[in-house]
């Protein structure tokens, strides 16, 4: 039994994935950890006042405070997090997708949303980064500030560990919109993707988080996400930011990925009829897409038969454009390990790596 | 191949269209400019009557948010679900190599006094007429 056990095991090994986990969330144990890093008149602020407040309307969340009940040690959550994600679920790169940075866009004062970004920067650098070579950042920025941001891009934007910047879905303006330019030269210049991620809708300045009004519980919540992608993404392309950014990646995180056949056919269908009026986009939506947009594939969609996936996924060239994300800590993360196992090999190693290594100019191998 | 005598020249004026049956077909014929052309009015997308759709010129942009009309006149936009054509070589703006509506050959001819399919025209032998060949 032994001889024929060994290689087989020896086999596994050998093909084991290479992961690239597109959404690992970290943050503060408190405001605290961030006086070091604050101008001492908003560090004094927070400690004699308190914090901002929630950055998510529907804050009840699931599982215990929306991380998972098991997650091993909140006193020591960087550790937690490489023993019980990176080393337990064999993550190779682990991009850090933050948390604090999505409340500081929708504070009423700008200038504090800003400190509360450049500061939740440097502690996610001098903290989480400096303790694995494993992580990746995408570092947090105010978009209310595009030019204040520009800056903060290009002071830490050079650093190896950061290959992205992150926006909260919950916007005064779609993304693709012209007041965002600073921000995405600034990207341009450092070779930084965009990351986009679920957060900030219906909170502080920005307006309700559905067109049909305000939900009363989270689980409504979760439903309205993939509208607030489609919205960001249409802008990105018909406001023709792909035009003039022809370097631009853009990454949706936690929205699944079910909906993208569909969104496709529908722009390339309306942009036929209606590209006179944006007739500075040059080719149909789908392929912007193809050449500028990826999704995560978290919260995994789920039909009754996970092949049902397989069609969706050729649909939206999905060995392309769909990049494994585990939700880390949180309590409806998706384990690799779990994960689209029925798909044929060589689309998981699309999914789970190669597709996120050609995604993010900093995770090329020739880099 | 047939050929079919339409009406008077002046019948149809710039930027106008005229919409004719011939050999089972329903075509429209457009004078752009004191020029003539004729496109299948059936849109290849969903089968609308194409040449009943808005007559305009081609939106162009040479950066993002920026644009322009171009061609005045020469683009017909489909009724029904705004595809757009260019009415000088009936293939589509959208993708013009792949996606194209029928175009005819006209004519502006004397016509012959022989001619049996003018007979219910009251009109002089010296006068131009509007001629389509399918």
């Amino acid at each position: 039994m032994e001889l024929t056990e060994a290689p087989a095991r020896r086999k596994r090994e050998r093909e084991k994935l290479f992961i690239v986990d597109t959404d690992v969330h970290h943050g503060v144990r408190g405001w605290s950890d961030l006086s070091p890093y604050l101008p001492r008149v908003y560090a004094e602020r927070l400690r004699d006042h308190g914090g901002a407040g929630p950055s998510s309307q529907y804050w009840h969340n699931g599982g215990n405070r929306g991380t998972r009940a098991d997650f091993m040690d909140l006193d020591d959550p960087i550790l937690s997090t490489r023993r019980q994600l990176l080393d337990d679920c064999e993550i190779d790169i682990a991009i850090l997708t933050g948390s604090t940075g999505y409340g500081a866009c929708v504070m009423s004062d700008m200038d504090l949303g800003s400190a509360i970004c450049c500061a939740f920067n440097d502690y996610t650098l001098e903290h989480w980064v400096a303790s694995d070579d494993r992580f990746r950042v995408a570092m947090a920025v105010n978009t209310q500030d595009p030019f204040g941001m520009a800056k903060e891009i290009d002071r830490i934007g050079s650093h190896p560990a950061v290959i992205a910047i992150i926006l909260p879905g919950g916007a005064t303006k779609p993304y693709g919109n012209r007041v965002y330019d600073p921000i995405y030269e600034a990207c341009e210049r450092n070779r930084l993707a965009v990351m986009i991620h679920f957060n900030g809708e219906g909170v502080g300045i920005n307006g309700p988080p559905t067109a049909a009004g305000w939900p009363s519980h989270y689980v409504e919540g979760r439903m309205m996400r993939a509208p607030v992608y489609m919205a960001h993404m249409a802008s990105f392309i018909f406001e023709g930011a792909f035009e003039k950014f022809p370097g631009l990646r853009v990454v949706n995180v936690e929205a699944g990925f079910a909906w993208m056949p569909w969104y496709l056919w529908r722009m390339d269908s309306d942009w036929k009829a209606l590209r006179y009026q944006v007739p500075w986009v040059k080719k149909p939506p789908s392929e912007y897409v193809r050449e500028h947009v990826r999704v995560n594939t978290q919260p995994i969609d789920e039909p009754e038969n996970e092949r049902d996936l397989e069609p969706i996924i050729e649909w939206m060239q999905g060995d392309q454009t769909l990049l494994f994300g585990s939700d880390f800590p949180h309590f409806d993360f998706d384990d690799p390990r779990g994960t689209l196992t029925r798909l044929p090999d060589k689309l998981r190693r699309r999914i789970f790596g190669e597709n996120a290594l050609e995604t993010f100019h900093k995770l090329q191998p020739s880099d | 191949m047939g050929r079919h005598v339409i009406c008077p020249a002046g019948e149809l004026q710039p930027g106008e269209v005229k919409i004719v049956d011939a050999e089972k077909r329903s075509i429209g014929i457009f004078n752009i400019r004191g020029k003539f052309y004729a496109l299948r009015n059936t849109c290849p997308h969903k089968g609308a009557p194409l040449c009943r759709g808005i007559i305009t010129g081609l939106m162009v942009s040479d950066a993002p948010l920026q644009m322009q009309i171009t061609r005045d006149g020469e683009i017909v936009r489909c009724p029904w679900h705004g595809w757009e054509f260019d009415i000088l070589s009936g293939r589509s703006v959208y993708n013009p190599h792949r996606m194209r509506v029928k175009t005819y050959d006209v004519a502006v001819e004397q016509m012959p006094e022989e001619d049996p399919t003018v007979e219910t025209f009251p009109v002089q032998v010296e006068e131009d007429f509007i001629v389509l060949y399918i």
